[in-house]
């Protein structure tokens, strides 16, 4: 369980002389359960990412706390893996070395991580591409190798930053499909961050819409759509309709009442 | 790369076709025949005096650009990680980078005699600057991403360095060396021909003051081949330690 207990954040942003306090996240509260796909909404800088970044453990918060299970975070750990939105695979490693890094950093014997590269390689598909380096291959399928080395480290939290944000929009209902079905069979606490309502709607057990900055939380809403979600169909469903239409609309009021 | 290669070797001959007959006609001392400065060629290669002193002024070469690199890669690495290193020492660098370094030749002969020590120094100030910048900026322009995926891996400071930090500015590294590579050449031959008289440097002063434009132009040549000699193996190893990179430039 992840426990987020009224968490802000300001940063000093100095432009030509003049320092001045931005808050980013101001008193953001959140339970989020184990196995759960929760989705966090909201218009652009207000404050997800900084949000992710805090539950990673990546930067420190002014206030307030994160438990993960109990225990408070303060630096990143073993039981939670990042994927990014911009992919971060370093050009220099092929598809299968970039998936080997997140085991190397975690002091993996060689051989060990080389085989389960490859596993996870292959639950995303990618097996036969393990010897090509990042740039041979398109945006989806270097978001799947993103994801492969997230899922190689087998953590607990998987944070997800926008990660279908900048492919084209078949793969990215291709990469949704792919993830809950990974997400069915590894059973996995994830946090995902997106400015797509379709996308939070159709992945998400709950919703979290955020204001804009300072960001807090608007409003937490519950996606009782059955799974398995067969994507065509889910987005046919009355109540897909209804509850897109309904975050638009508190994502509107939110935008409103920051103004 | 092949058809590359082929206008190279067409425009050579073309050049070379065009000075024999400009020598030729004008049969003037100062232009000599490209046939002319081939036998002066071969005539102080084989007298053994061209590759003496082409080892005397190589040696100079290597060690200079040797002590460039290192220093230079070392500096400018520790210039991109740390700001306080960098502001501290930003000025010199930015202003020696394109201050004349004959300039300071003197002095250099004050601090280092007239022996090899003098041109050694002369050519790493060529050759140094340059590399600082250029492995400052490779490093200062690292994805912050790359760092942020690392520290969430759970990388410690060290392997942040070298694994993503250095790898990820090698390219801009090698930029570095290659043009820090050109100035030594340019630093080797400035430090023959103003410090002491040795090496290819000596040659030229020799010839050049005999009116043997021969012999000069056959020197002159070797140093140009020696320029392009040395270019090949920088870039050689450049293609060595990133591949990847290149690959990406070609798409």
């Amino acid at each position: 369980m992840v426990e987020i207990q009224r968490v802000s954040k300001s940063f000093q942003k100095t432009v030509k002389d003049n320092t001045a306090e931005i808050k980013a996240l101001t008193d953001v509260s959140l339970c989020i359960r184990e196995n759960e796909f929760i989705s966090i909404i909201g218009p652009s800088g207000c404050g997800k990412t900084t949000l992710l970044k805090i539950i990673d453990g990546l930067i420190p918060h002014d206030s307030g706390q994160i438990l993960i299970n109990g225990n408070r975070v303060s630096a990143p750990g073993p039981d939670r893996a990042v994927v990014f939105q911009t992919f971060a695979l370093l050009p220099w490693r092929t598809v299968l070395a970039n998936v080997e890094f997140s085991l190397e950093l975690r002091r993996v014997p060689k051989e060990e991580r080389t085989s389960i590269a490859r596993d996870y390689l292959k639950r995303v598909g990618l097996e036969e591409f393990e010897h090509h380096y990042p740039h041979e291959l398109s945006g989806g399928m270097q978001q799947r190798a993103g994801l492969a080395r997230a899922l190689a480290v087998n953590p607990m939290i998987l944070l997800m930053d926008e990660p279908f944000g900048s492919v084209d929009a078949q793969t990215r209902q291709l990469l949704q499909e792919e993830l809950l079905q990974l997400w069915q069979r590894e059973r996995k606490t994830v946090i995902f961050i997106t400015h797509s309502m379709d996308e939070a709607v159709y992945l998400s057990d709950r919703v979290v819409v955020m204001t804009p900055r300072p960001g807090r939380v608007a409003e937490i809403l519950d996606v009782p759509l059955p799974r398995p979600r067969i994507a065509d169909e889910v987005r046919r469903d009355p109540q897909f309709v209804e509850l897109t239409n309904y975050i638009w609309d508190s994502l509107k009021k939110a935008m409103e009442n920051g103004h | 790369m092949n058809s590359q290669l082929r206008i190279n070797v067409i425009s050579i001959i073309t050049l070379a076709i065009l000075w024999e007959i400009a020598g030729q006609t004008l049969d003037s001392v100062l232009i000599p025949p490209l046939s002319k400065i081939a036998s002066a060629w071969i005539r102080l290669l084989i007298s053994g005096k061209l590759l003496a002193n082409l080892l005397m002024s190589l040696w100079t070469l290597a060690a200079g650009f040797f002590l460039a690199v290192i220093v230079g890669v070392i500096v400018g690495l520790l210039m991109g990680r740390f700001r306080a290193v960098e502001h501290f020492l930003d000025l010199y660098i930015n202003t020696l980078m394109s201050a004349p370094m004959t300039a300071f030749v003197p002095a250099l002969i004050l601090w280092f005699g007239l022996g090899i020590e003098s041109r050694i120094a002369v050519v790493f100030l060529f050759a140094v600057f340059v590399i600082v910048i250029n492995t400052m900026t490779g490093v200062k322009q690292v994805d912050r991403t790359f760092v942020e995926m690392g520290r969430s891996f759970g990388a410690r400071e060290a392997e942040v360095f070298f694994k993503i930090i250095l790898p990820a500015a090698m390219p801009a590294i090698m930029a570095g060396i290659r043009l820090g590579m050109g100035r030594a050449v340019k630093g080797m031959v400035t430090a023959e021909m103003l410090l002491t008289l040795t090496g290819i440097g000596a040659m030229i002063m020799q010839y050049g003051s005999a009116f043997a434009t021969d012999a000069l132009f056959a020197v002159i040549l070797t140093i140009l081949i020696v320029a392009m000699i040395t270019m090949k193996l920088v870039e050689a190893v450049d293609q060595w330690l990133t591949g990847w990179k290149t690959e990406i430039a070609i798409e």
